[in-house]
């Protein structure tokens, strides 16, 4: 797989993920979703995808 | 079942695409991550937002490297300390709410007062990513273990190191709340393939190990990583640890602040900048650039300390940084000899700079000297004077003794060009220290340093 395939598909999964996250109720579903995310954008910041410092500041 | 897949495992650095981007390319993703983190920091952080309007920069107008290198002010640890004050512990460094946080660190204060430093979850993630080019590059995988002969205090210390055991899926082992002796037994007992503590340290356990009976060059330890102190990439240290634990030592640099900042080449005899997490310069006394294979201080910009931002950081370490290729592979900015003294340290012998690593370096070049040194710094008139005592190894007679310091005092005038006497003692005559050894001693006038540093004060 290509970078830039790497790096979409990290974008798409990070989005799907943050919606989960907005939409359950379940804390430690909220949690585990939260870091998630986080290590999809440290993936992401590790290919050269920068967009902010911490997922929590990025428009997706 | 394994954790990586066996191509992975066969692969030589952790990140292949950042660890070999050609420098062009990497200095356009430095550029990037800069200017988010100007920005970042700027509309969060209180302290930086001051620094800048101080200096009538706004992040915008930073469009290139050289704007980052010549309009952003420097952040020195009075700045942020001046900020923590203001509304103790963080006051107004802070860019990010105290839920983000996992754990609080702090220094000794031995200097001053104690820095505070915040860590966010993710922040401690990229401490001990750090650590993994590393770890990787030397060969460690997940099926081998890591032995913490650490306390897991309040101080940073290797707790990045147990981070990045974490991070790599490796097997922690902890000696906290033992005694020396107590962790020799528990080494041979668990049989781990590398031990994380300081130069001192790692020389201290040789000694309890002797007095136990114990040859650690038969025990399980391969890898010895030490950190907290300058030891690792000092070949006289280096061959020490070497020596006694039978293993290969690295060396991680680094310091609380910043988190583990340059990681030592798997080639040995420096180390490389983690150019993921961190961009550095090394500037001289009137804060520009040196060029490649000079020598300057260290200033460093993290991309890690999410809730504490530090940009243009100065170290006030001293190193000789080179984008030579390095036989390694990476394109990592490399500094041969790892941190080679502090700013304040520097001591001016007629009209020569002199750094006491450099005295360091050559002790090992007198065979029959032992690795218990001490350097001592002096001023007479408008003068510095080095000494060193330094212990001889217990093989040697002491009828030797006027020999030794013959040969030594020789070899500092031909490969430093200055005078300084020197002292045999007989082994056990100078202190033993169990984490951070004492080595260098100043003793001339806190004005004339403080002015050597480059700072503000007398």
């Amino acid at each position: 797989m290509t970078r830039e395939e790497t790096v979409e598909r990290l974008r798409e999964l990070q989005r799907q993920v943050r919606h989960l996250r907005q939409e359950t109720e379940i804390p430690t579903v909220e949690r585990t979703m939260q870091l998630l995310e986080m290590y999809c954008h440290m993936a992401r910041w590790q290919l050269g995808d920068i967009q902010a410092m911490v997922p929590e500041l990025e428009e997706l | 079942m394994r954790l990586f897949k066996p191509e992975s495992e066969a692969t030589r650095f952790w990140n292949p695409y950042a660890q070999t981007m050609p420098r062009p390319e990497l200095d356009r993703l430095h550029l990037k991550r800069l200017q988010t983190l100007i920005q970042y920091a700027y509309e969060r952080s209180p302290l930086y937002r001051k620094l800048l309007d101080r200096e009538k920069v706004r992040p915008a107008e930073i469009r290139t490297l050289d704007d980052f290198t010549k309009r952003l002010p420097f952040m020195d640890k009075g700045d942020v300390l001046e900020a923590q004050a203001a509304a103790p512990p963080y006051g107004h460094a802070l860019a990010l709410p105290e839920d983000f946080f996992l754990q609080r660190f702090a220094t000794s204060g031995s200097t001053g007062v104690p820095f505070h430093i915040p860590l966010t979850y993710y922040s401690s993630v990229l401490w001990g990513e750090s650590w993994l080019y590393l770890l990787w590059g030397v060969g460690l995988r997940p099926r081998h273990s890591f032995y913490f002969p650490f306390h897991w205090g309040i101080f940073a210390a290797f707790w990045s190191g147990y981070m990045a055991v974490r991070r790599l899926g490796g097997t922690v082992v902890s000696g906290g709340g033992l005694d020396s002796k107590a962790r020799i037994t528990q080494i041979l007992q668990y049989r781990p393939d590398v031990v994380f503590c300081t130069p001192t340290y790692a020389l201290y356990l040789g000694e309890v190990a002797r007095e136990m009976g114990v040859d650690l060059r038969q025990s399980s330890v391969a890898y010895v990583f030490v950190a907290g102190e300058p030891g690792g990439s000092i070949p006289t240290t280096q061959q020490a640890i070497e020596e006694v634990w039978g293993a290969k030592c690295y060396e991680m640099y680094g310091s609380a602040e910043l988190g583990p900042t340059n990681h030592g080449c798997p080639l040995q005899g420096g180390v490389h900048l983690g150019e993921e997490w961190y961009h550095a310069l090394v500037v001289d006394e009137a804060g520009n650039p040196v060029p490649y294979g000079e020598v300057g201080e260290h200033i460093v910009t993290s991309y890690i300390q999410h809730s504490q931002p530090l940009i243009k950081y100065r170290t006030h370490d001293l190193v000789r940084w080179t984008d030579e290729p390095c036989g390694c592979g990476t394109t990592w900015l490399y500094y041969p000899g790892g941190v080679l003294g502090r700013t304040d340290h520097m001591v001016i012998i007629k009209g020569v700079n002199v750094y006491p690593s450099a005295v360091e370096a050559l002790l090992a070049r007198v065979s029959g000297l032992s690795e218990h040194y001490e350097i001592h710094a002096g001023r007479e008139g408008v003068n510095d004077f080095l000494s060193v005592k330094v212990e001889a190894r217990s093989d040697v007679a002491s009828q030797r003794y006027p020999a030794l310091k013959g040969e030594m005092e020789s070899i500092f005038r031909t490969q430093i060009g200055v005078s300084i006497g020197v002292e045999i003692l007989p082994p056990g005559s100078l202190p033993r220290y169990e984490l951070k050894a004492k080595r260098f001693f100043d003793h001339r006038p806190a004005g004339h340093r403080w002015q050597l540093a480059g700072r503000t004060r007398g």
